[in-house]
């Protein structure tokens, strides 16, 4: 794997980032703030904070790019970029929908009988 | 023959269901797995559009691909419509069933802003079974002729129509 200038991702669509990690860094900081606004005994805030600070992790501590995308172990360091956006946008998202409440309203007791 | 069973498949996709429906109390009413190991999320219907930008954006559960959205009839219950999506996620090669319920005259939420692959099919929804999707961008009629009046999946539609040809 020699790395030149003209590199692709081999994607589609999907350009090459330069200085993968500091873009991972701000995203990453992204999530975790809107994540502050959600009630601390939700399960997904608890479980996106664990995923979030995992991935942290792993990127402050690895600098080469070929070892952290092993180390993910989520494709390229590009799809991990978009994920994360995705994560970010979903937890605004979440913010707004609040699914940690009960349940809306229930089911009639036939609804979901099968054979019916 | 009869297919082996794979237990451990089945163990992964229960915990999954149950991490799911952790995170989502407010929509999903009810987490089946089927004996073929087909994971069922069945679902209030205000929740298409939380529950399925959650399960295409979470990084724990990145379903990107819309596989099937049809509906299914059973006129004996009071919300004789089940709408089903057929989820797919390519990172951790898996399938998801979302399900939903509406009868004939409640508008469901249109899922295009989520999946772009739901325009025909929720046409296709509209056309056979009469389902509306409030904020869908272009609802007409898809499969049935031009001046076509009723809606043929229905089980009260008899077989061979009520126009003679």
């Amino acid at each position: 794997m020699f790395m030149l200038s003209l590199q692709t991702t081999g994607l589609v669509g999907l350009a090459v980032a330069e200085n993968p990690h500091e873009r991972l860094r701000i995203l990453y900081t992204k999530i975790l703030g809107v994540l502050q606004n959600i009630p601390k005994d939700a399960a997904y805030r608890k479980y996106t904070e664990q995923i979030v600070n995992e991935r942290f992790d792993l990127v402050k501590k690895e600098a080469d790019v070929q070892k952290l995308q092993d180390k993910l172990n989520s494709g390229q360091i590009e799809e991990v970029i978009v994920q994360a956006e995705n994560e970010l946008s979903l937890a605004r998202k979440m913010v707004q929908w609040k699914p940690w409440e009960p349940l809306v309203e229930e089911p009639p007791s036939n609804q979901w009988r099968w054979p019916i | 023959t009869v297919r082996p069973k794979n237990e451990v498949e089945h163990k992964q996709l229960c915990a999954f269901g149950e991490y799911v429906a952790e995170i989502l109390p407010k929509y999903i009413q009810q987490v089946q797995v089927t004996c073929f190991n087909e994971l069922e999320l069945l679902i209030h219907p205000d929740g298409i559009i939380p529950v399925l930008t959650f399960l295409r954006d979470h990084t724990n559960a990145q379903f990107k691909s819309l596989a099937d959205l049809t509906a299914v009839d059973v006129p004996s219950r009071q919300y004789r419509f089940e709408i089903v999506y057929n989820l797919l996620s390519l990172r951790f090669n898996s399938r998801i069933r979302v399900k939903t319920y509406t009868d004939e005259l409640t508008p469901v939420e249109s899922a295009v802003p989520v999946h772009k692959a739901a325009n025909w099919y929720e046409r296709e929804v509209w056309d056979m079974y009469g389902v509306f999707f409030a904020n869908h961008p272009d609802l007409r009629r898809i499969l049935t002729d031009y001046g076509f009046e009723g809606h043929p999946f229905r089980k009260d539609f008899p077989l061979s129509g009520y126009v003679e040809v």
